[in-house]
């Protein structure tokens, strides 16, 4: 059964990843933009994301709730150690989705409020996922002290050190870009011809500024002598992961010359995804790093009973929610773009 | 104030706030899918008005709802690190189930609010009904979770450490069905009187009558049916806190002397330090009889009780007469509004809704006062008899700014979802003229 929960507790990671993922990198991309193109990509984010969104993110309830009940010493760490990184996830979370209902639910479409709304939106989008980012850059930096393994450290050493760093940053400002670029190729495929040149620019220069962060935090581990990047380099399965992700842009780059949306949507979530395998794969099962040795994930789990109970949980619901998922993603897209087709 | 009572006001601010959300959330859907099933059957505009408005309504809260909710995901590990690392794996079962319902919640609401006209109507219909229903399952689920905390089960505590866990045992906890009625009425009862009661405020200014009589009678239908049920569900909730938590009951109650045919006290100050309750209205042999279903039962008091093992009594004994008192009140009323069923002459009278617009905070504020009577009842422990509250909370330091900031966070949030409410309200009346 752990199995069972662990494969749950990875496909919803990646999914809050990808979905999640993409729904920050909408508001990154209105960000990016200029005054004149911000209205109708308001316009599409709220037409693409609308339906979606709330789902998207539901995602991290789900992990968190896989965590803390079947891998409780890790989680603990996590709440523990990175308690200020992860409330400012929270609140960005929180902003990110009363601003989103606020612009669109506002009975009055005031100009000032709309405008308020919408800043705080973009914003939002922004610095969530660097957050995010940073938290698990915290995880693998190898900074972590453990208050048994030394007492009486001070609050700045124990609570901020670990993540307010420049290498956990380099790591959330390459998440936001990842973002970036997965919701500017998702949204090549909802728009008519004019708009599609536009969101055809956003992903290149999304797809540089994932290379430029990438290296950013490649150059930067290896001069800090990060055992992340050392092993990240030394691990043929993450080597090979990054290197066929960027082969992959060239079919991506013929997908979307050619029109063809789910293709496109396929490859840069393959891409995305690669790359997080790689980084997840690096150090698995021993994700966290502390100044004294590293956690094994796998080790520190909740006893059988609990596990069988909660795999069989996620069974049952996973029979519920994801054909419901299903029929919602069909209901609002794929009928569109088989339209269009 | 220390790291311990900092985070305690953290997670009272923050999950009364939820509460409320949470709350809205659930029932109001039912209110939206009836007026569309009207919308449906009579095919008369003003129907299709208000379930279109509500759902407005029902969208806001959902998300408002969502976010706190995910803020109390959170704050769980945040605030009580300790609690999660032991409870965490046993009291799973329900939170997962939770977040299963959630989901199903999530989707529903997606294909409802973008389903005008898109989907079949009756799958769209339907669709709003699975999101009042899984809502109210999660409530039922997480409630579990609370009950848990209150009855422990599912475990053996042996030298500290939680052995053999059983979480369906720990799931099926001795609390959870008299919490999750009370809690699902309560929900009910409280959103009711409170959708009603802005009705209520429209017709009484006379804007848009028509519709909002129409909105009133779908909201007071609800909320009235379950505050009438309430009483019945408190009592039940009585006699098992007496029976598993009997100094919850002598603090709610602040029945300080062990004694049989054990008097009831309603309001009265309380002096923790003297022991005594003064300028009470006593009702003799009341508590025996409401606790156990005798006069003569003997009721244990505060002072036979361990010292280090007593709650704050003042707060849950005022608390518990605040939720009972508002508790009578709503329940008075809807036997006005059943009466005026019949007696139509009633609706005519602008008194009779200006009675249903004052009610309208009511019923939060029983919920708000239900909810701390059993959390603070339930201290020193964050477990009952296993662990401590003092034990559960974060090493770090500083909590009473993270409490500063959620205070900032969740005013201003609710300050601008009434402000939009009050936009919303408006800009309907404005569309009907």
């Amino acid at each position: 059964m752990l199995y069972v929960v662990l494969v749950f507790l990875v496909v919803s990671f990646f999914l809050y990843v990808l979905l999640g993922g993409a729904d920050f990198g909408a508001g990154i991309v209105e960000l990016f933009s200029s005054k004149d193109n911000q209205k109708p990509i308001k316009k599409t984010v709220y037409e693409v994301m609308g339906p979606v969104w709330e789902a998207n993110h539901i995602w991290i309830i789900i992990m968190i709730v896989i965590l803390w009940i079947g891998f409780p010493m890790t989680y603990n760490i996590v709440v523990v150690y990175l308690h200020i990184p992860l409330t400012l996830v929270l609140l960005g979370i929180t902003l990110r989705g009363a601003a989103f209902i606020f612009r669109h639910y506002d009975a009055v479409k005031g100009q000032s409020s709309q405008k308020l709304y919408d800043n705080l939106f973009r914003i939002s989008c922004l610095i969530t996922p660097i957050f995010l980012g940073m938290t698990f850059g915290a995880l693998v930096t190898g900074d972590i002290m453990l208050l048994e393994d030394h007492p009486g450290i001070g609050f700045y050493d124990a609570y901020v050190h670990p993540w307010l760093q420049l290498f956990p940053i380099l790591i959330g400002c390459f998440y936001a870009t990842l973002c970036t670029f997965l919701a500017a190729v998702f949204l090549i495929g909802e728009v008519s011809d004019a708009q599609r040149e536009m969101y055809i620019r956003k992903g290149k220069v999304a797809v540089i500024a994932v290379v430029v962060t990438g290296f950013l935090v490649l150059i930067t581990g290896f001069a800090q002598g990060r055992d992340f990047v050392l092993d990240f380099v030394r691990d043929p399965f993450a080597v090979c992961s990054v290197v066929s992700s960027a082969i992959l842009l060239y079919p991506l780059w013929r997908a979307i010359r050619f029109g063809r949306v789910e293709r496109c949507r396929f490859f840069a979530g393959l891409q995305v995804a690669l790359i997080l395998f790689a980084a997840a794969i690096t150090h698995f099962p021993k994700v966290i790093a502390t100044t004294t040795g590293k956690l094994d994930f796998m080790q520190n789990t909740a006893p059988d009973s609990v596990m069988t109970v909660l795999g069989w949980s996620l069974i049952v619901g996973g029979l519920l929610i994801i054909p419901g998922f299903l029929h919602l993603l069909k209901s609002f897209h794929m009928i569109k773009i088989l339209e269009k087709e | 104030m220390d790291n311990l009572d900092a985070a305690r006001l953290q997670m009272a601010f923050t999950l009364m706030f939820h509460i409320v959300f949470a709350c809205i959330g659930m029932v109001m859907p039912f209110f939206m899918v009836v007026s569309h099933y009207k919308w449906l059957k009579t095919r008369d505009p003003v129907y299709l008005t208000l379930t279109k408005a509500w759902q407005k309504g029902v969208a806001i809260f959902f998300v408002t709802g969502a976010v706190s909710g995910t803020a109390l995901s959170f704050e769980l590990g945040l605030l009580w690190p300790e609690f999660m690392k032991h409870a965490g794996p046993i009291i799973g079962m329900p939170f997962s189930l939770e977040g299963a319902a959630f989901f199903v919640e999530a989707l529903a609401i997606g294909f409802y609010l973008y389903g005008w006209n898109k989907i079949n109507e009756r799958f769209h219909w339907i669709t709003g009904v699975i999101i009042g229903v899984s809502g109210v399952a999660s409530g039922i689920l997480v409630v579990s979770a609370n009950g848990w905390m209150n009855a422990p089960s599912g475990f053996d505590y042996v030298d500290g450490k939680f052995l053999n866990v059983d979480p369906v045992a720990a799931f099926l906890n001795d609390a959870w069905f008299s919490q999750a009625l009370h809690m699902t009425l309560a929900a009910f009862a409280s959103t009711g009187f409170a959708v009603a009661g802005i009705h209520a405020w429209q017709v009484y200014k006379k804007r848009n009558p028509e519709l909002h009589a129409k909105a009133f009678r779908i909201a007071i239908t609800f909320g009235g049916i379950a505050a009438l049920l309430q009483p019945i569900s408190g009592d039940i909730s009585a006699k098992d806190v007496a029976k598993r938590q009997p100094v919850k009951l002598a603090a709610m109650e602040a029945h300080f002397e062990t004694q049989k045919g054990a008097p009831l006290f309603i309001g009265g100050i309380v002096d923790e330090e003297k022991k005594t309750v003064t300028h009470k209205i006593e009702i003799p042999k009341a508590l025996s009889f409401l606790a156990f279903g005798d006069f003569d039962a003997e009721v244990k008091g505060l002072n036979d009780f361990p010292k280090d093992e007593l709650p704050p009594i003042a707060i849950p004994h005022y608390a518990f007469q605040v939720m009972v008192g508002m508790g009578m009140v709503m329940a008075l009323s809807a036997i006005v509004y059943f009466i005026s069923i019949r007696k139509k002459k009633w609706r005519e009278k602008r008194s009779f809704w200006l009675l249903f617009a004052l009610l309208a905070p009511t019923g939060y504020i029983a919920l708000e006062a239900g909810w701390i009577v059993t959390e603070v009842g339930r201290q020193p422990w964050i477990i009952h008899k296993i662990m401590r509250t003092k034990d559960a909370v974060t090493p770090m330091p500083g909590m009473i700014y993270s409490f500063y900031f959620y205070l900032m966070l969740y005013t201003i949030l609710t300050l601008t979802v009434i402000w939009l409410m009050r936009r919303q309200i408006k800009a309907l009346n404005e569309k009907l003229d």
